[in-house]
């Protein structure tokens, strides 16, 4: 399965501006945000409870192979106080996830952009960068 | 890592830095205009509080005189040097300028140079945040005062906090804990809060910055309207901290939001598929 590596320059800089940070915790304990992910495909499940969302995703690649991958997106108190909710993703949704490879090897994303085939953002919150160069996301 | 991608991170840190620092919630939201309520004299800090996510105390450190710290990595033009900010009235983080050296000592230095949430993260593993990274979290507060207690509700992870007021003092006999022992005592119209007991098994913030368990915490709250907090959090840490340095915050009140409910523990995948590992805390002595 190949893994399209999506490197804009100023895209990604927006990407990361948008990745719903409120994590608190360290993101670069679980996550290498130099290996970025760009998957599309159909939305399996969308689990709603803390202290992150999970997005389950069967992603499609370009010659048509089908992966199963996770996604952590944010917190949904967060989420919910930027008007998203439970049902603003569903199974069967098409979308594109962008975001950084677990450290893991598995796979499992950290999700810092869900966009819909139209273009719109989902779960897009308010963020605030993970300052400093220890723990948080490498700056 | 390629040159490519290095400088496309490097881009990106500095869109990242450029941003607006948001708290949570849509933009446009004002808190309401008026003189702060208050209690048997005393100011009430009662209500729902949006505070700045702190993830990095040092960007916005400064000594007991109000001078920052120097600059971990100078950048071009004067970045990196410039004074940090203050969080503005509306509850947004400030501090532009990227993290500073903190005034170490050498065990100090050692526990930051050594910590890598790799090999440990206590909150990423929903053990208790601690004092500190409580009020540095990007969640909201409530805050319930009474003549002789003062509590914090802390969404993050549902923990809470209550105090007393009469500024008795502290029980040498109570056991070390998470949030430490807090007294308080009123000076004017100002709250000290004064917490010392640490059990030592917490950081002051995401990024690690070190404490030890003779940490001693002081906070000065004061209301200056009835929209916000005006919040002072001293560090004193003579093991960790040659000298005692502070972050000053305000805090906005929200009339349009309610506390949730957050379980840490309801589904932490990344704890239980080992992405998380909690800390081996012999390491930390």
């Amino acid at each position: 399965m190949r893994i399209a590596l999506g490197i804009l320059c100023a895209g990604f800089g927006l990407a990361i501006s948008t990745l719903p940070l409120m994590a608190h915790h360290s993101f670069a304990a679980e996550f290498d945000a130099s290996k970025r992910v760009t998957l599309t495909g159909t939305v399996t499940k969308l689990e709603w409870l803390n202290p992150h969302i999970w997005i389950y995703i069967d992603a499609k690649d370009e010659s048509g192979k089908v992966s199963k991958w996770q996604c952590e997106g944010g917190a949904p108190n967060s989420l919910v106080r930027n008007g998203w909710t439970r049902e603003s993703l569903k199974a069967g949704d098409q979308v594109t996830i962008m975001g950084s490879l677990a450290k893991d090897a598995t796979n499992t994303c950290n999700a810092s952009q869900v966009r819909l085939p139209d273009g719109r953002r989902v779960f897009a919150a308010s963020s605030e960068g993970e300052g400093g160069s220890k723990g948080g996301e490498k700056q | 890592m390629g040159t490519r991608l290095f400088r496309c991170i490097l881009t990106a840190a500095a869109v990242l830095a450029a941003v607006p620092v948001f708290g949570q919630g849509r933009g446009g939201y004002k808190p309401p205009e008026g003189p702060a309520p208050k209690l048997d004299g005393k100011p009430d800090f009662s209500g729902i509080w949006q505070r700045p996510y702190t993830p990095d105390m040092s960007i916005t450190a400064t000594n007991l005189d109000g001078k920052p710290y120097p600059p971990e990595k100078p950048g071009p033009a004067g970045r990196g040097q410039v004074d940090p900010n203050p969080p503005a009235a509306n509850g947004r983080g400030g501090g532009r300028g990227g993290p500073r050296v903190l005034p170490f000592t050498e065990w100090g230095l050692k526990q930051w140079k050594e910590y890598d949430p790799v090999n440990g993260d206590y909150t990423g593993a929903c053990l208790p945040f601690g004092l500190v990274r409580s009020m540095n979290s990007p969640d909201p507060t409530q805050i319930m005062q009474s003549k002789e207690y003062m509590s914090i509700l802390f969404e993050q992870n549902t923990w809470f906090k209550v105090f007393p007021l009469d500024g008795r003092p502290h029980d040498p006999n109570k056991t070390p804990t998470w949030f430490g022992d807090s007294v308080g005592h009123w000076e004017g119209d100002t709250l000290v809060v004064d917490t010392t007991n640490f059990n030592g098994r917490t950081r002051l913030d995401t990024n690690g910055h070190p404490h030890s368990d003779q940490l001693h915490i002081i906070e000065r709250w004061q209301r200056p309207d009835l929209g916000h907090i005006k919040y002072e959090m001293i560090v004193d840490d003579p093991k960790a901290y040659t000298e005692k340095w502070k972050n000053e915050r305000t805090f906005t009140l929200r009339t349009d939001w309610q506390i949730m409910e957050y379980s840490c523990e309801e589904n932490n995948k990344s704890l239980w598929e080992g992405r998380i590992k909690i800390p081996n805390y012999d390491s930390w002595k």
